[in-house]
């Protein structure tokens, strides 16, 4: 059965990602409609982005939904989550949107009642627990071999986004560096640990690209789950500009049984640039926002698929950076809630 | 002093393995201890001694390397004889009492040096000649883990009464490293939790913000029996970013069948850097020559005084800010 994809906006960077895969993948037919990033000027916005791109043109979000598309793919700015998502579940549109789920408690609100309401099926765009490195973690301990885990230390950092000004807009974005790393090593933890986030921590600063940014570029985070695991996060765009990789994804588990660690995205062939010095880093890892959308499309179709980062999972890992913000500013450990 | 000190050796355990072969090296060593001083002693040609008095009398210089809940008690004696002590990390169990050595120290005019012998690991020291260059920039956010397995071989480690727990005997390296390299610490964030069926498992995280807007994050693990001692930082400043893990450093790699191993919780060393033999020279040089040494007495006190902030941070699940807490001098 072919799947009718739709891709709303390309505000995300991601968005010429996803289109990318989808052109690969059998039985589907995508349109992308970005009418927000129309008259900006952007070669890779509006309908110039969407020629770029070789993808047949949406138009509008009105012409987009009246062409009845099985599934929408959500790659706005993060504080237009909410609209669209209400928008795609009223066509009865699955939907996979870009994380964070939303800036503001009440948008998250508003996005569970619309897709309850709906009873549309929904996924959060967290591909890094799509890894194959993750799926073994996972065997391992499924297997018993970890034992009882403890602690956990996580990483994401990265360069200062800059193809895109939103990342750093506290309102489009909710956030600086909390809101765009926290979620990825919080779904890992979702997925690895049985109990629910209780409590956190955090601290923040503003002092790496001070002059091109208003918001939080430094940010690590203490959580506390409800089974007494601990967990660490240091989500800071903390990678020079000048990095030959655009950053990456830790993970370091302490368990009763030993350790156990990843470094996603390290497999790479590296070497030096013979004119700079620089190093070079050529990426060879899997890509794994293409096993993301093969689930999806899947879950879509109504094939078995595996299981995919749901509503409930986008929303508890969003409830631990909402706590961290708040922590940042009050300096008090303050209980996790959405 | 002496080319050739008279070295006092207080304690013959745990850490004293990796001390002993540097201090007969550099001096002539006596060892007072209740337990394996004569084992001690005869493997490495030292005097034995039955007392602190008689170790005071005897000694140019004494390093103190008992549990930690003593260390207030015999360096305040040696200190009182006119004696020079190093005092093996942390500096006392209580910031009341580091702070009693630091004010006993400078009044009597005798020198106290804590051994925070990560300020001379090749790793650390490298790092902190890249911060002092501009090399890094202005600090942002720092990150160290430590690693090890649990400390089976003496009860005391686990007694958080007598060595403070992990945060004071293990991460305390870290908190002194962060304190190093991105200055005073305001304000600490802490969780810690441990495991006790099988192996013991304790693990602590701390976050620190500076009082130069840097933050901090330490991590550290007292694992299963296995596990092996790893060491890591990663540091990023306004100008770059360096990092360190010791567990990629290593030379040598093998694949031969498994054995059984135990981990230990004291790190490999290279002969030809040995840390422990570069703190106590520098102290040592520092008394002949009257030089200033890597770390004061006051570094000690202050990374007691963090740790303690971190403590009381886990059990409260509070931020903990240094000004309101612990005895600042």
């Amino acid at each position: 059965m072919t799947v009718k994809v739709g891709v709303l906006s390309l505000a995300h960077v991601h968005a010429a990602s996803y289109v990318d895969i989808l052109a690969r993948i059998a039985d589907v037919e995508v349109r992308v409609a970005d009418p927000d990033g129309e008259g900006l000027g952007a070669p890779d916005r509006g309908r110039a982005g969407i020629e770029s791109l070789g993808a047949a043109d949406g138009g509008s979000y009105d012409e987009l939904f009246a062409w009845q598309p099985d599934a929408v793919i959500i790659t706005s700015e993060n504080s237009r989550h909410r609209e669209l998502v209400e928008r795609a579940a009223d066509a009865g549109a699955d939907i996979l949107c870009e994380k964070p789920l939303a800036t503001e408690r009440a948008d998250a609100h508003a996005i569970r009642d619309a897709v309850s309401r709906s009873g549309v099926r929904f996924a959060t765009a967290y591909p890094v627990r799509f890894a194959t490195s993750f799926r073994q973690l996972v065997g391992i301990r499924d297997s018993g071999a970890l034992g009882e885990i403890v602690a956990v230390r996580g990483e994401n950092n990265g360069k200062l986004p800059s193809s895109r000004d939103w990342f750093t807009d506290p309102v489009l974005a909710g956030g600086g560096a909390l809101f765009d790393h926290v979620v990825h090593v919080a779904d890992l933890l979702d997925v690895l640990l049985d109990s629910p986030p209780v409590s956190v921590a955090a601290v923040t600063n503003g002092i790496l690209h001070r002059d091109r940014a208003d918001v939080e570029t430094g940010g690590l985070v203490l959580v506390e789950y409800a089974d007494g695991v601990i967990a660490s996060i240091d989500c800071s765009w903390s990678l020079p500009d000048t990095a030959p990789r655009w950053g990456g994804v830790w993970l370091h588990v302490l368990a009763t049984g030993g350790t156990a660690d990843i470094d996603f995205f390290d497999a790479a062939v590296r070497g030096v640039d013979g004119a700079t010095g620089s190093a070079v880093e050529l990426s060879i890892g899997e890509n794994v926002d293409e096993a993301l959308l093969t689930a999806f499309l899947d879950m879509v179709r109504g094939d078995e698929h595996p299981p995919l980062p749901d509503l409930d999972a986008g929303l508890r890992s969003l409830s631990i950076v909402f706590a961290a913000q708040e922590s940042a500013r009050t300096g008090r450990r303050v209980a996790v809630a959405l | 002093m002496q080319e050739r000190p008279r070295i006092g050796l207080v304690g013959a355990g745990g850490i004293v393995s990796l001390h002993a072969p540097n201090l007969v090296a550099f001096g002539d060593v006596t060892v007072f201890a209740h337990e394996g001083a004569g084992e001690l002693a005869a493997q490495h040609g030292m005097d034995i001694v039955t007392s602190l008095d008689e170790l005071i009398a005897a000694s140019d210089v004494v390093l103190i390397a008992t549990p930690t809940h003593t260390h207030h008690e015999i360096a305040r004696r040696v200190l009182a004889a006119g004696v020079p002590v190093i005092a093996e990390k942390p500096l006392a169990r209580t910031s009341a009492q580091s702070a009693e050595l630091v004010d006993l120290a400078r009044r009597a005019g005798v020198p106290l040096f804590p051994a925070h012998v990560v300020r001379y690991f090749p790793a650390y020291a490298e790092l902190r000649r890249a911060v002092e260059s501009g090399r890094l920039g202005e600090l942002a956010v720092l990150r160290f883990s430590r690693s090890s397995a649990y400390p089976a071989g003496a009860e005391w480690y686990g007694a958080e009464e007598l060595s403070g727990g992990i945060i004071l005997d293990q991460m305390i390296h870290d908190l002194d490293q962060a304190r190093w390299l991105a200055g005073e610490v305001e304000s600490v964030f802490a969780q810690a939790t441990r495991r006790s069926q099988g192996d013991p498992v304790h693990a602590a995280h701390v976050l620190l913000r500076h009082a130069s807007g840097a933050i901090s994050s330490c991590a550290g693990v007292w694992g299963p029996h296995h596990l092996e001692f790893t060491t890591g930082f990663s540091v990023a400043g306004s100008r770059g970013r360096l990092e360190y893990s010791s567990s990629r450093e290593t030379e040598l790699s093998f694949d031969l069948a498994p054995v059984a191993t135990d981990g230990g919780h004291l790190p490999a060393l290279s002969a030809a850097v040995d840390p422990y033999a570069l703190e106590v020279a520098d102290f040592l040089q520092s008394l002949r020559t009257g030089s200033t040494p890597r770390v004061t007495a006051e570094d000690g006190h202050e990374a007691v005084r963090i740790a303690e902030a971190a403590v009381l941070s886990a059990r409260t699940g509070q931020l903990v800010r240094l000004s309101e807490t612990g005895v600042a001098r």
